[in-house]
């Protein structure tokens, strides 16, 4: 009939018009091979291009490669700090002051030269400002007694400086540009300070890259800094796309992406054998672990000895290791395996499903808790729920009936920051690559509240963990991390899991990019 | 006439007022705050700061008092701060609206012209071979899991054969045309760059042709069933009997009967559409509406679920009111009603 033909005639002008606007476009493979653009998906968690402000992982990434800080890592090392804006730093002998001495001839972007002042300006904003990566500064002041030189005191000895100074949240800003638009250094920054809006904008740093564009939610888009002091980088413009990990499938097989830092081991199933793509894995310094509580007024169940020896020798860790893939090890203690102080294999735990169920036994028979985590979130392709359920039925082999309470991290982190959870089950990155951040896993820190540990509830672990806090000496410091590891392990108020591994992967016309364990990625290190 | 619009406008208020309330009370309920989720593990164990941050944001007041003060914000056309993008939800919506809008336009167009057109074949070859491979296919669309249909489509037309892009609104690292209308397509015409709209387009077409599937074929069998509807009414036999030729007949009699239905369908499917893009944006990294109400879902960001919420009232409302136009124009008995 003619009507049909007329319909068909209408739906055959609509596909010519599309395709004769995409043909107005360059075909859709072409972008990734230009040679000076290098494009990454990864999944924000993007919050601000402030350093002082920034604290996320996203961020670390973005900001690492714009801002330069006293001291960096490089080439995948977590254990030595290594020169950077200071070009060499001294210690006194109890760990309480640091004096840096600066390059010469680092300018900022804009050509303007870096000096002590924009240092001390930079550290006291972070500090003042109280954003969530002020900690880093806690009971440290610094001063500038020359234009060359930067003095760094702390209250109390503290060996982990030079490791907390690489952060990116510590990255050096240009002051006079800050000022110029709202940034401050004063105590009342946090009120104050209104640099935000022009640094989520543009960049106001001396690292290899300037900031072209900045969207939390689509992308960031980086060029190359012409003022940079050190090797230029390989790529002159990087795009840096928010997409979740199934996306990134999608664009690294389609050739639309040239890296992808959140592909899980089903992803990475689907490139298998695929020979335009390069995979490389790593630890990462990422600790999943459970906690028992130990406050009474929370479970008079967990909170016992038993409970915590049924939940000890219950477990099945090389069975819970299966579900985070390849490249991932179990965590035979609190500080991750490239720390200093970290435990080797002659400290796991085996499983005695006899000694557990004697435990459980002795708590009047079958006993009920329930295990809280988050349910939207993954971390290297590993969702808590999984973990969840195969802990439940480790534990229900030895009389434990775990009842499970997933909720989306928004509500199931109230719980957990409130220490009311009756059992637990989250993960910790650290917040700088030193093992003194672990501490927090200790009596009456951090992870130790929320667990319902509050300080005095064990003398002697927490006799080591004052000692460790204010030791110099590198070796008498292992050693100490080490019994207080096999303390929180005897106690097992919280039990670490696994490490899960860290794949990075990568097209052939980039190479091999590796996992880099302090900043998840060094871009300016891409391609060389 | 003015009557009528005044009691829809007053209608519309109310709806949005009842809308913002429980969107308010059910977000407000839930344990945990966006504050909380958003603070470090280091800021959120102090105290003072947490204390101060709260009372900035007037999270510390009852939520009777917060409800009254969003709203007052809401008549000044202010809908409140995101906390997870950190800027007023106002301009979050005018960024990412427009990206769904133009993905639920774009698919709204598909479906019209693909379902309608196939839904008006299938009739005039009712009980045919051809009727019953449409109707199979209709069946197929509305069935068929978009997650899964979005996976195929990708696999196939990016992946492998790479004729369109398998993220995105435009290529990495290229610049929005100058805002306009926020449609990158149009704007880009606007700016006189075709190269810039082709490749806008490029990107639209994968994204919208999935997420029009269902609504392919549910227009398909509407579309078949309302022609056959209005084929057996009187008046077309009588244009018949007169000798008229049948593309007449179709297009002048049976065609403007049958698509007074069509076009509530039509209208309730784009509102739809733009309020259920979550999984489409998710899976092509389009960044609309979806994906910030996700985010702001799963961050509990008060504010932008509220913003969203009334977003998507506002939308139906307008769609609603202009199918009721458009049913005027098409049908002269709705009309003189």
């Amino acid at each position: 009939m003619k009507s049909s033909t007329r319909i068909g005639g209408l739906v055959a002008l609509a596909t010519g018009v599309a395709l004769v606007a995409v043909g107005c476009s360059a075909p859709a493979e072409e972008s990734p091979d230009s040679p000076d653009t290098l494009v990454i998906d990864k999944s924000f968690d993007l919050v601000t291009a402030d350093p002082a402000r920034m604290f996320e992982t996203t961020g670390g990434i973005v900001l690492h490669a714009v801002y330069d800080s006293l001291l960096t890592f490089a080439d995948g090392n977590a254990e030595e700090p290594l020169p950077s804006v200071a070009e060499s730093w001294e210690v006194n002998d109890d760990a309480t002051v640091y004096t840096f001495n600066l390059r010469d001839g680092i300018v900022f972007s804009d050509g303007s030269p870096l000096t002590s002042d924009d240092v001390v300006f930079s550290l006291d904003r972070v500090k003042n400002i109280q954003g969530n990566g002020s900690f880093l500064m806690a009971g440290l002041s610094v001063e500038a007694p020359d234009e060359d030189t930067v003095v760094i005191t702390s209250e109390a000895p503290n060996t982990a400086v030079p490791a907390i100074l690489t952060s990116a949240t510590l990255g050096i800003v240009n002051k006079d540009v800050v000022e110029e638009n709202g940034g401050t250094d004063a105590e009342d920054a946090i009120d104050t300070d209104t640099a935000e809006e022009y640094l989520n904008s543009a960049s106001a740093g001396s690292g290899p890259y300037t900031i072209e564009s900045f969207d939390t939610t689509t992308e960031v888009v980086l060029v190359a800094n012409p003022e940079y002091w050190g090797e230029a980088p390989e790529y002159d413009r990087v795009v840096i796309r928010n997409a979740t990990a199934e996306t990134q499938l999608q664009d690294i097989q389609s050739g639309t992406a040239h890296v992808a830092l959140d592909l899980g081991s089903d992803q990475l199933g689907a490139l298998e054998g695929n020979d335009e793509i390069i995979t490389s894995t790593s630890s990462s310094p990422t600790i999943f672990f459970l906690f028992a509580n130990a406050n009474v007024d929370v479970s008079d169940v967990t909170a016992t000895d038993d409970f915590r020896e049924a939940m000890k020798y219950g477990l099945d860790r090389d069975a819970l290791l299966e579900l985070a893939g390849d490249g991932a090890s179990v965590a035979y203690g609190i500080i991750p395996n490239t720390y200093l102080g970290a435990l080797g294999e002659d400290a796991a735990v085996e499983r005695d499903v006899d000694r557990a169920s004697a435990a459980v036994a002795r708590l009047g028979g079958d006993v009920t808790v329930s295990l809280e985590y988050p349910n939207d979130i993954s971390v290297a392709g590993i969702n808590f729920g999984p973990v969840a359920e195969r802990i439940a039925a480790q534990l229900a082999e030895v009389g434990i009936t775990v009842e499970l309470a997933p909720g989306p991290v928004a509500t199931t982190l109230e719980n957990y920051r409130n220490g009311t959870e009756e059992m637990g089950l989250w993960l910790w990155n650290p917040d700088y690559p030193d093992s003194a951040d672990y501490l927090a896993f200790g009596p009456g820190e951090i992870v130790g509240l929320r667990a319902g540990w509050a300080e005095g509830s064990d003398p002697a672990l927490e006799s080591v963990m004052d000692q460790v806090s204010t030791e110099t000496d590198a070796a008498t410091r292992e050693t100490l991390y080490q019994d207080f590891q096999k303390l929180e392990n005897e106690a097992s108020v919280i039990v670490p899991l696994f490490q899960p591994a860290a794949t990075v992967v990568a097209t052939t016309a980039v190479g091999q990019v590796d996992f880099d364990p302090v900043f998840q990625l060094d871009i300016a290190a891409i391609g060389k | 006439m003015l009557m009528f619009v005044l009691r829809r406008l007053g209608a519309s208020l109310l709806l949005v007022l009842g809308t913002t309330i429980v969107a308010f009370l059910l977000t407000s309920v839930l344990p945990g705050d966006a504050l909380t989720a958003r603070l470090g593990e280091r800021a959120a164990a102090n105290a003072e700061l947490v204390a101060k941050l709260r009372a900035e944001l007037g999270l510390d007041r009852p939520i009777w008092e917060q409800f009254f003060i969003y709203l007052g914000g809401l008549v000044r056309g202010d809908l409140g701060l995101s906390l997870q993008s950190n800027r007023p939800v106002t301009e979050d919506l005018a960024q990412f609206g427009p990206a769904s809008a133009e993905l639920a336009l774009m698919a709204t167009v598909i479906a019209l012209v693909v379902g309608g057109g196939l839904g008006i074949v299938a009739a005039l070859r009712n009980n045919t071979w051809i009727d019953n491979v449409l109707r199979a296919f209709s069946l197929g669309g509305v069935s068929v899991p978009l997650f899964w249909f979005a996976l195929v489509a990708t696999s196939i037309f990016s992946t492998t054969l790479r004729w369109f892009p398998s993220s995105g609104r435009l290529d990495a690292g290229v610049a929005a045309p100058p805002h306009v209308t926020g449609f990158f397509t149009i704007d880009a015409l606007l700016a006189g760059d075709l190269p810039l709209f082709g490749q806008a387009f490029e990107h639209l077409i994968l994204p919208a042709l999935v997420l029009s599937a269902p609504m392919v074929g549910l227009l398909m069998r509407f579309t078949r069933a309302s022609v056959l509807d209005v084929v057996g009414q009187e008046y077309v036999r009588a244009a018949e009997a007169k000798g008229l030729a049948p593309r007449t007949v179709v297009f002048g009699h049976v065609l403007r009967g049958a698509l007074v239905p069509v076009i509530t369908i039509v209208g309730t499917a784009f509102a739809s559409l733009l309020a259920g893009t979550v999984l489409v944006e998710q899976i092509f990294a389009w960044p609309g509406i979806g994906s910030y109400a996700y985010r702001s879902a799963t961050t509990l960001d008060l504010s932008a679920i509220v913003g969203v919420t009334i977003f998507v009232a506002l939308v139906y409302i307008v769609v609603n009111f202009v199918t009721d136009v458009l049913y005027g124009a098409i049908d002269p008995r709705i009309r003189r009603a």
